[in-house]
């Protein structure tokens, strides 16, 4: 069982990082956020290649680092593995020799080597460089080589960003199986929502270096907890409430049903873009702005008469409206969240950009 | 070669001699001074001016100061020479300084740009497998920076080999003791004899091509 618990405030000109965060024994917890959020310099504290200002890190019952006590061990010491966004594999190195590189000099060395090298699938490229690996076998070794050594924390920073869709995809599966298999902790940080779902039991979201939601996937999507964190979570659509009548959200923008009545600190409604169809007999006003082909379903950017932007998803199956057709959206209560603002920036619509 | 060694005989296997003892300790140096240069720690500022001096600081002017400082009556070379008998100016190791000092910033520069930049993340991934400074350093910086520390070292050698302020200060140009082949070149031209001036310039060319091609070489290894 493995318990890392972290309390750290860090500071760079602009920057400023305080989060408390404790992972469980086991399983992927996701880090999401904008970039620039804090999420990598999370990971760079914790492997002990930053150091905080304040605070502590426990793993288990040992201190990896505490201001005030003093206590700083460094990397090497600390018992994990970090997969870099870059890869950072050595380019002098073989396969084999990087997946070897953190083992301990031990008569069953190769033979983990070996097994590593089978286990993510590059059998036959053992003897190759780096140079001559396409982007996702060095992805495959990073991770190998990540794991080999057994630590008790994994950390993945952007693990898939420099792949395309199916790589990506399959380096997902990858890391999930491994991650179950191997029992670690791991701890993985990104920018897009498709590595978070389908990596992570939990999920966190980081935003302006304070880590603003941690919860199990499930309940987060189903309750974000406030409008920033329902944009990291692919809620594209926020419209600032005027007024409630009931479970209704009303604004210059119109009017919009809610399966549930609003909290007291709820002032923006979020709408899914996923659930909203055109041609309805009533419902929000727009104007089609834009339409842009996505293959299995069309992009529609709408115009609400306040000049509020709303992006819907139409499946390819219905019809579509053309651009500048003027038409009302029915927007099915379910689809609709009311939320608080998360800061005081965000008590606004998504604004239209001609 | 007899016409070549019949104009400074003792030049040219001094100058080989210097730049062979002075690319030995350049690599060294380069190394461990370019890995330290690119760690954080207080006034390593100082350390980065000091190192890069000789870029800006003209030779011999710089010949001048350590003349001072090590000359007999020094701050340096009057203990040397009262307590070890071991008079530094005018001599071998007079000349392998001069030459260290003013190849140095030409092979540090190039090896902590090199671990700053695209070096740092791998020796981050080091750290992080369990490896410490100096099994990095071994493993993983030298052979990381190998182009740049050959690239370096192909200048340090070129100006070793043509080193002339800090030579002459330090070194006092005694003919047949402390004459390299860029003062030897100098000395002919005094004299007025441009045929060897000719001779040995070429030679002087020649070796530093060979140099610069066989560290090119395994630099790309």
């Amino acid at each position: 069982m493995t318990e890392l618990s972290a309390h750290l405030a860090f500071r760079r000109p602009g920057f400023d990082l305080r989060l408390r965060l404790a992972l469980p024994g086991a399983g992927i917890t996701a880090l999401l956020g904008p970039s620039g959020g804090g999420k990598s310099t999370l990971l760079r504290l914790l492997a002990g290649l930053e150091r905080p200002r304040a605070g502590h890190i426990r793993h288990r019952q040992r201190l990896w680092y505490a201001r005030a006590a003093g206590i700083d061990l460094a990397p090497r010491r600390r018992d994990l593995g970090f997969m870099f966004q870059d890869h950072a594999l050595f380019p002098h190195l073989s396969v084999a020799e990087n997946i070897g590189y953190g083992l301990a000099r031990a008569p069953d060395r190769a033979a983990r080597v070996t097994h590593w090298i089978e286990r993510v699938g590059l059998g036959g490229l053992a003897q190759r460089r780096p140079g001559q690996l396409s982007g996702g076998q060095r992805q495959r070794v990073a991770l190998a080589r990540a794991l080999a050594p057994a630590p008790a924390l994994l950390l993945l920073d952007e693990p898939f960003s420099a792949l395309d869709a199916s790589l990506r995809q399959s380096l997902r599966l990858l890391v999930q199986e491994l991650v179950a298999e191997t029992a670690t902790c791991a701890l993985l940080v990104s920018h897009d929502l498709e590595d978070a779902r389908q990596c992570a039991d939990r999920i966190g979201v980081m935003i302006d270096g304070r880590l603003r939601r941690l919860d199990e996937a499930e309940a987060l999507f189903a309750a974000p907890g406030d409008a920033e964190v329902a944009r990291v979570l692919g809620w594209p659509n926020t419209l600032a409430v005027t007024r409630w009548e009931g479970r209704a959200a009303c604004g210059p923008w119109g009017r919009v049903e809610l399966a549930r009545a609003p909290r007291r600190a709820d002032r923006v409604v979020a709408l899914l873009p996923d659930g909203p169809r055109p041609g309805a007999r009533a419902g929000l006003a727009v104007e089609i702005a834009r339409v842009i082909d996505m293959g299995p379903y069309r992009a529609l950017s709408c115009r609400l008469p306040d000049r509020t932007a709303l992006r819907i998803h139409l499946p390819r199956a219905l019809p579509c409206p053309a651009r500048g057709e003027r038409t009302l959206l029915d927007v099915p209560p379910g689809c609709a969240i009311a939320l608080p603002a998360g800061t005081a920036k965000t008590i606004q619509s998504t604004r239209y950009r001609p | 070669m007899s016409a070549l060694l019949a104009c400074s005989p003792d030049a040219l296997l001094l100058s080989l001699r210097v730049v062979a003892v002075t690319l030995a300790l350049l690599l060294v140096a380069g190394v461990g001074l370019g890995y330290l240069l690119s760690l954080s720690f207080p006034l390593r500022w100082l350390l980065d001016a000091l190192v890069s001096l000789p870029l800006v600081f003209p030779p011999i002017a710089i010949g001048f100061f350590l003349l001072m400082l090590f000359g007999r009556h020094g701050v340096l070379g009057a203990p040397l020479h009262a307590r070890l008998g071991w008079e530094l100016v005018f001599s071998f190791p007079a000349l392998v300084l001069a030459a260290f000092i003013a190849g140095l910033p030409l092979v540090v520069k190039p090896v902590q740009s090199a671990i700053e930049g695209s070096a740092r993340v791998l020796v981050e991934a080091s750290y992080t497998l369990g490896k410490g400074r100096l099994e990095t350093l071994w493993r993983v910086v030298i052979p990381a920076v190998r182009p740049s520390l050959a690239a370096g070292l192909t200048l340090g050698a070129g100006r070793a080999f043509g080193e002339v302020g800090i030579t002459l200060m330090l070194g006092g140009n005694l003919i047949g003791s402390t004459e390299t082949l860029s003062l030897a070149i100098y000395n002919h031209v005094l004299d007025g004899d441009f045929t060897c001036a000719t001779r040995l310039s070429l030679l002087l060319g020649g070796i530093s091509l060979v140099l610069f091609l066989l560290l090119r070489r395994l630099g790309r290894l």
